[in-house]
């Protein structure tokens, strides 16, 4: 069976985040009131599982090896099926 | 003489200048490319700076899954020293030989420049009788901001993890000193049996006066000083 698992990786909420600070005042000088940017990235994936059990082990395979370093990141998964 | 292995990846720069940096210290070595990386034989490691696999993912995410990665870990086991610089320290904390992460640096600048450091620890094959000693070198990269959760942070400082501190001109670990927004001005840390090492300057890349500093010998030839008075290795 074919699935797609979108997952989000974002640093933990205790982690600096540079990127979000640099945004921050980016937006700020367009005017706005922004107090706080927490940045992250959304990777996509297309894969094969037997079933819906085995393709949700298989994103968290993904996540804890490779998409994100458990030191300073987050990840959550959505998962569609066939 | 000391056999020094030095792995490449898709994307390492750093290993021929540590070839030549490290027979500076009198050192044999060998590049081995990391699908095919045999320690044994060998008295160290080193993990060399540049872009493994072009930093997809995170610095050092993907060269951690290497073979030459599970090659690396049986041989630190064993207690022989391994030196990662610059994505080398991003590669040993990616796969657990080091604590922490090394992310984004603070104001998001890559830093090519001068740092002044502090030896904080001499419980490494490295460092040793250079504890207390100010030794500058060069970095070049994006990504060197120290970072681990509290508890992480107050386990490195107590158990004296950390071997290089960035310090400012007159020796303090302030935030003028520190290049990239490193947690307590880390610039270098050790493993808790102290053969793992890694830092984020380049000790290869100032060490002859022609590239405007010394100081990185004084790492290598404690390498090679602590090698010469271990048994020699099997089959050499």
């Amino acid at each position: 069976m074919r699935y797609v698992a979108t997952i989000h990786v974002r640093p933990k909420i205790e982690v600096r985040d540079p990127q979000g600070e640099a945004i921050v005042g980016a937006l700020n000088s367009l005017g706005l009131g922004v107090a706080n940017v927490r940045t992250g990235k959304e990777i996509v994936v297309t894969f094969d599982a037997a079933d819906e059990a085995a393709a949700r082990r298989a994103t968290d395979v993904m996540g804890r090896e490779l998409l994100a370093n458990p030191v300073i990141e987050d990840f959550s998964v959505e998962l569609s099926g066939p | 003489m000391a056999r020094v292995a030095i792995l490449r990846f898709p994307g390492t720069w750093s290993d021929r200048d540590f070839e030549h940096a490290l027979s500076l210290a009198g050192a044999e070595t060998e590049i081995l490319w990391h699908e095919d990386v045999h320690l044994s034989g060998f008295d160290a490691a080193i993990v060399p700076g540049g872009f493994a696999y072009g930093d997809h993912v995170r610095a050092g995410a993907i060269a951690r899954l290497s073979p030459a990665i599970r090659e690396l870990r049986r041989f630190a086991e064993e207690g022989k020293p391994v030196l990662g610089s610059c994505n080398g320290f991003q590669i040993l904390c990616e796969a657990g030989l080091l604590p922490g992460a090394l992310t984004r640096n603070v104001g998001l600048e890559f830093r090519c420049d001068w740092v002044r450091m502090r030896i904080e620890s001499d419980a490494t094959p490295f460092t040793r009788g250079l504890k207390g000693a100010e030794v500058r070198m060069p970095i070049a990269h994006g990504e060197g901001c120290w970072v681990a959760d509290e508890k992480t942070v107050e386990r490195v400082e107590a158990e004296g993890l950390v071997v290089f501190r960035y310090v400012d001109e007159r020796g303090a670990a302030t935030a003028a000193g520190n290049p990239n927004g490193s947690l307590h001005n880390v610039a270098g840390l050790r493993s808790a049996a102290g053969n793992v090492v890694g830092l984020m300057p380049h000790p290869e890349r100032c060490a002859e006066p022609l590239m405007g500093g010394t100081d990185g010998m004084k790492v290598l030839d404690g390498l090679v000083r602590s090698l010469g008075t271990a048994p020699a290795p099997l089959g050499v």
